[in-house]
């Protein structure tokens, strides 16, 4: 009853704007509440712990957004890896596939993408960063394949074999680091830099923002259009959300697609790795990601699974680990406490996710495939 | 027990149970709107009622399931509040319900014993299993009723007959003075049925109080005292059973409105309501076999006994402008018949020529027909995204789908709120016209449909039986109709099979009547039964 | 040999017992249906309360207070997932986040952020007379820390409990076929609700292990994956106590590997040996899911369709 009643209103809304419009707005007022709840909880905490909710907030956002230069170089540069791995688990949730190891395959990119970056003579040089990037892809694929294959040919949950890969890919980093890889001084647990023609060049002289952000923002609106208007996409987003009904009604072959899914999941996340390599660090680290691939899940679902949504959440994202920083700085609040908020973002988004499944005569909220329904 | 036996010997008439004036609303939908009932000690009632009339939400009410938003429930004069359903045992009711609630994987005697707690209670309840006291208690039920069951077995491996008889020797256990059922005959073949009805009859003769959920007619009106009808979430009818008869009953149950709508819809299945049956000669002429199978076998090996069973091979012809009819009690391979008739699974052995992009009407409408947060252009995409129209070189055109599934909801008289609404906004009956909308949309030459009218309210199956019809009358299209609903099949097919233990067995036509069908079942599952060696109570006894 | 065995054998159980406790609360979580991945986070906390705990009141004080942690995570973990019906596995991911930022910061703010090497009072191994002077197995298995022997005594305790007593087959009831609990009279969230807060306590419990009994310190993410390894332990002892502690210990070994390897003096990059047990959880799932069967509604939200 009280649907119906609401739904007038809504017509009316419906007439002058088109549904799409209206899903958008939805979408923000949903994430604009999470967000909300999240910071509530934040200054809670932080009060809580003898701080000023005020003051970390003021250094937070002047980190993030005080100067041209703090959002630049430091939000937008951050931004990227986050976009790209939120991209990543996007994509994955939309088809029902829950991989939880963008970070696992974000390392093993990075380190497929250095070990070609390092090739020093051999590669001309407008074919190097190209080769340096899709080197990346492959290797996030490879490192998703495990898993993958494990899922479609054996039935083994995705769920455990992708975190566990992630330890896994963390000490082939650590081990490539200090043997194969290792600097030629042989001193630190670190790569030689890449070459010159395998970087990606600053998008602005004089700022650190390089030329992963276009890519990001483009890998982005790629998937968005796929997922919308391919049928690929679509039956993505049908095995995503009704498995059943996308094999019997939708005759779609759900193995096949979520084998491909998981492929180019682990492909974007891979991407990201080689960007980080190519565009900030230029060498290998072991501390090369400081848990991007767990962070893209919050950015992922503040998206609400939206790819366009996520190039919004990621910097919003990259903006809240600039800020931590100087929040450390100005205030001494440990950097973190942005986990914390991760957490917290991730549980808001839930409840609201919950909040939105009992309003399905509502025009504005439209939910996306996988989170909140059944796995 | 003693003391309920008592009781029904010193007030016979004594009103047991009293629900007055019950109200509930599911959202946007009033399941109840003031029904009642009363359940004397010792009698045979009878619940009838159309789906959707609100039999399983009073059920529900009732056991504890459900608590009311109105409503006062009364037990021998004094009014209790039930909110869990130990609350329904504690006065003495016990529901057995229509989708079993039987754990698969645990035993027979586990299940009895589920819930059980020693007289103890509390902390030592919790921690004592009184697994031997159970089956004691079981035996002698058993041996009482004469429902045989094997204690040992784990559920998954009982057939749908006996976990039924596990079901209902769980709610004997625990002694109540009502026993009530939830349309405890859909599952069942026709002998099954009798020897279920001569069960309840004992129940009630015992002293107990037996509730039966029905929709047909003819088996509770054999069985029952008294009868009270629910339409529309309202009780409209209470009487003693001599007092009425199949067509006063068929009258109370649908009401003047939906009777007219009914009479007027171009329908042939009226039988299934009122119970006789006009049967549809078999037609001449269609002549073109559009779907063949041969010598398949649809189970998969090693699933069931019928995998070693060599005449579990099918053949089949279906041809254009004919409805094959494959009745069956379920669980009996009609589902993956269903599937590889419809093209959805390969079949484990044989060859099956089907046509492309079968049509195919599944019997899970809101796990396998519709994706229910998908709105319903998507929907609609999920059979048509692959074709011309919709499809722009390698894109969908998702101008052309929005058009084209606005011009099916008009079509269909589907109500809904438009192309964007969510399909599990909408009710049951529009889901599968939406489901029927756009497998015919897709489909070309052959529909498979399976269970089409489960769970649909009477406007919403005529309407489907009209479709079928219509479809078979145009001639360029042949359908298959699997359907546990005997009645349907028989006023609906020109061909009559019987599906049993992965066989299909013709029906001839001299035996199309629902006691022909019933024995031919029973016949091919004595067959099948032969040699199984059976551990069974009480006979070991 | 033997000289080179029962080091090593010593190590397999210390290593293997936070395992086994932490797999055997997840064992009854899973039997009721709840797949908890924010087990890791309840490890976690309970190595951060443990620590606390121990340097507020002594090591048994730790001992509890990592214990309630792990039980606290799992309860935000049970608010969301069970109260809300939000989805367990990312439910189980953001507890897991939030464990290991909040106990990072949390360590920092109390102990300065160069986070000064803590020296903690410890659960000091107990060897059990006689037993513990067997040869090779004896100090391995009976001089051991408090902990372990919680593990030894708590797997038959919770076979015993789930085959043989009447909450036992109503959390499998719960586990298999939710509706059928409800029918039968059993409060299906309240079970599911206990199994995550029992689930999360012992890996509060394995916790305290990690930070009082191993190591005797607190470091950030020192739960390193243990309650993801767990997740695997699970399924390899079959959702069986007694098979899910013989499961941990094997896993236990595996982890031991890389000290008695080095003490032969093999030249392989110890990172391998570090990767082990994260292999071997992955070989282990690859092998034996499909011969064993998850409980029929792990993971399903509750009630259905929600």
């Amino acid at each position: 009853m009280k649907g119906w009643k609401r739904k007038r209103g809504q017509a009316m809304l419906e007439r002058r704007l088109p549904v799409g419009v209206l899903r958008w707005v939805g979408a923000t007022g949903l994430a604009a509440g999470a967000l909300g709840l999240t910071l509530l909880a934040a200054g809670v905490v932080l009060a809580l712990g003898g701080y000023s909710p005020l003051r970390a907030g003021t250094a937070l956002v002047s980190g993030a957004l005080g100067s041209p230069d703090a959002f630049l170089s430091v939000t937008l540069v951050r931004a990227v890896p986050l976009v790209l791995t939120g991209l990543a688990v996007s994509l994955a949730f939309r088809a029902g596939v829950w991989n939880i190891g963008a970070e696992g395959q974000l390392y093993a990119g990075a380190l497929l993408g250095a070990a070609v970056g390092l090739v020093s003579p051999g590669l001309p040089a407008p074919l190097h960063l190209p080769v340096l990037l899709l080197a990346a892809g492959l290797g996030g694929a490879l490192w998703a394949a495990v898993p993958a294959l494990l899922k479609t040919k054996l039935g083994v949950g995705e769920v455990v074999t992708t975190l566990v890969l992630n330890f896994v890919a963390l000490n082939l980093t650590s081990w490539a680091v200090r043997g194969p890889l290792q600097e030629n001084r042989g001193i630190f647990p670190q790569s030689d830099q890449v070459a010159e023609a395998a970087r990606l060049a600053p998008l602005w002289e004089g700022t650190r923002l390089h030329w992963g952000f276009p890519v990001a923002v483009a890998v982005a609106v790629l998937l968005w259009w796929v997922l919308k208007y391919t049928p690929v996409g679509f039956r993505l987003r049908a095995v995503g959300a009704a498995p059943n009904a996308a094999r019997v009604a939708g005759r779609i072959r759900v193995k096949p697609l979520t084998l491909g899914t998981f492929l180019v999941s682990g492909m974007v996340a891979g991407l990201a790795g080689g960007v980080e390599v190519a565009g900030v660090t230029y060498a290998l680290y072991e501390g090369l990601s400081p848990g991007h691939g767990y962070t893209a899940i919050a950015v992922a679902l503040l998206a609400r699974l939206n790819p366009l949504g996520v190039i919004i959440s990621g910097t919003l994202f990259g903006g809240l680990e600039g800020g931590a920083g100087a929040m450390q700085r100005d205030v001494g609040i440990p950097a973190a406490w942005v986990r914390v908020i991760q957490a917290f973002v991730i549980l808001s988004a839930l409840a609201i996710e919950r909040w939105v499944r009992a309003r399905p005569h509502s025009v504005f909220v439209h939910p996306p495939s996988a989170p909140g329904g059944a796995p | 027990m003693s003391r309920t036996r008592s009781a029904s010997r010193t007030e016979p008439e004594a009103e047991l149970i009293e629900l007055r004036d019950v109200h509930q609303r599911f959202g946007a939908v009033a399941a109840l709107r003031g029904a009642g009932l009363s359940l004397r000690v010792g009698e045979v009632h009878a619940l009838l009622g159309e789906n959707g009339a609100g039999k399983s939400t009073l059920l529900r009410v009732l056991a504890g399931l459900q608590a009311p938003d109105r409503g006062e429930l009364s037990v021998r004069g004094r009014v209790v509040h039930l909110h869990t359903p130990r609350d329904a045992w504690d006065e003495g009711i016990g529901l057995v319900h229509q989708h079993f609630t039987l754990v698969p994987r645990l035993t027979v005697l586990e299940n009895l014993a589920l819930g059980v707690r020693g007289p103890s209670g509390g902390w030592r309840g919790g921690m004592r299993l009184p697994l031997e006291h159970v089956a004691q208690r079981a035996r002698e039920v058993a041996a009482a009723t004469g429902l045989a069951i094997r204690p040992n077995e784990v559920v998954e491996r009982l057939s749908v007959g006996d976990r039924q008889r596990v079901e209902i020797l769980k709610v004997l256990l625990r002694e109540p003075r009502v026993v009530a059922l939830d349309e405890p005959t859909a599952v069942l073949a026709p002998a099954e049925i009798e020897r279920l009805l001569a069960l309840l009859r004992q129940l009630a003769a015992s002293g107990r109080t037996v509730l039966i959920v029905a929709h047909k007619l003819d088996e509770v009106l054999s069985v029952a005292d008294r009868v009270t009808v629910l339409r529309a979430g309202r009780t409209v009818l209470e009487a003693e059973r001599a007092s009425v008869n199949a067509r006063l009953l068929a009258d109370a149950m649908l009401g003047q409105e939906a009777r007219e709508a009914y009479d007027n819809a171009p329908v042939l299945g009226r039988g299934s309501v009122v119970g006789g049956n006009h049967r549809v000669q078999a037609r001449p002429g269609h002549t073109e076999c559009i779907a063949c199978l041969e010598r398949v076998e649809v189970w998969p090996a090693g699933e069931a006994a019928a995998a070693e069973d060599p005449g579990a091979e099918i053949s089949l012809d279906v041809h254009r402008g004919e409805i094959v009819g494959v009745a069956g009690v379920e669980g009996n391979g009609q589902r993956e018949l269903a599937l590889v008739l419809s093209g959805r699974r390969a079949p484990v052995r044989g060859r099956a020529v089907l046509p492309p992009d079968p049509a195919f009407i599944p019997q899970d409408r809101s796990r396998e027909a519709l994706a229910r947060d998908f709105d319903l252009a998507e929907n609609f995409a999920l059979a048509l995204h692959r074709q011309g129209p919709w499809r722009h070189g390698p894109l969908l055109r998702w101008s052309a789908l929005r058009t084209t599934s606005e011009k099916l909801l008009t079509r269909y008289r589907v109500l809904a709120e438009g192309t964007h609404a969510l399909a599990r906004t909408l009710s049951g009956g529009n889901q599968q016209r939406v489901v029927i909308a756009r497998e015919l949309e897709a489909g070309h030459d052959l529909l498979v449909a399976e269970n089409p009218t489960r769970g649909l309210d009477l406007a919403a199956s005529a309407f489907v039986h009209g479709e079928l019809a219509r479809l078979r009358e145009g001639g360029g299209i042949g359908i298959v109709l699997l359907s546990t609903d005997l009645d349907e099949v028989l006023t609906l097919a020109d061909r009559v099979f019987v599906m049993v233990r992965g066989r299909l067995l013709e029906v001839p036509a001299a035996e199309r009547t629902r006691s022909g069908v019933g024995e031919l079942m029973l016949s091919a599952s004595a067959a099948a039964d032969e040699g199984v060696e059976k551990e069974a109570w009480p006979g070991d006894a | 040999m033997s000289e080179l065995l029962a080091p090593f054998f010593e190590a397999s159980v210390r290593l293997g017992v936070p395992l086994a406790l932490a797999a055997l609360g997840e064992t009854i979580t899973e039997r009721s249906g709840v797949i908890n991945i924010g087990l890791e986070g309840s490890i976690i906390a309970g190595a951060f309360a443990g620590a606390l705990g121990a340097l507020a009141w002594g090591a048994p004080g730790g001992a509890i207070a990592g214990l309630m942690a792990g039980g606290v995570a799992a309860a935000v973990f049970a608010f969301f997932a069970l109260g809300l019906g939000a989805d367990q596995i990312i439910t189980g991911t953001a507890v897991t986040i939030g464990g290991l930022g909040l106990t990072a910061a949390a360590y920092e703010t109390r102990f300065g952020p160069t986070g000064t090497a803590l020296s903690l009072p410890t659960l000091d191994p107990l060897p059990v007379p006689l037993l513990a002077e067997l040869p090779l197995l004896g100090r391995a298995l009976f001089a051991q820390p408090v902990t372990a022997y919680a593990a030894y005594l708590l797997a038959p305790v919770l076979w015993w409990y789930l085959q043989r007593t009447a909450w036992g087959l109503e959390l499998r009831a719960v586990g298999e076929e939710p509706c059928a609990a409800e029918a039968a009279g059993v409060a299906v969230v309240r079970t599911r609700v206990f199994a995550t807060l029992f689930g999360g306590a012992m890996g509060g419990l394995a916790g305290v292990h990690l930070s009082l009994a191993h190591t005797a310190t607190f470091a950030e993410g020192m739960s390193a994956g243990r309650g993801f390894i767990a997740l695997a332990v699970v399924v390899l002892g079959r959702w069986n106590p007694l098979g899910v502690v013989a499961a941990a210990l094997l896993f236990g070994a595996a982890s031991a590997l890389q000290f008695s390897l080095q003490a032969l003096g093999l030249n392989l990059p110890y990172q391998l040996f570090l990767a082990l047990p994260y292999l071997l959880a992955l070989l282990a799932l690859a092998g034996w899911v499909g011969r064993t069967r998850a409980p029929a509604a792990l993971g399903q939200p509750w009630p259905a369709g929600r």
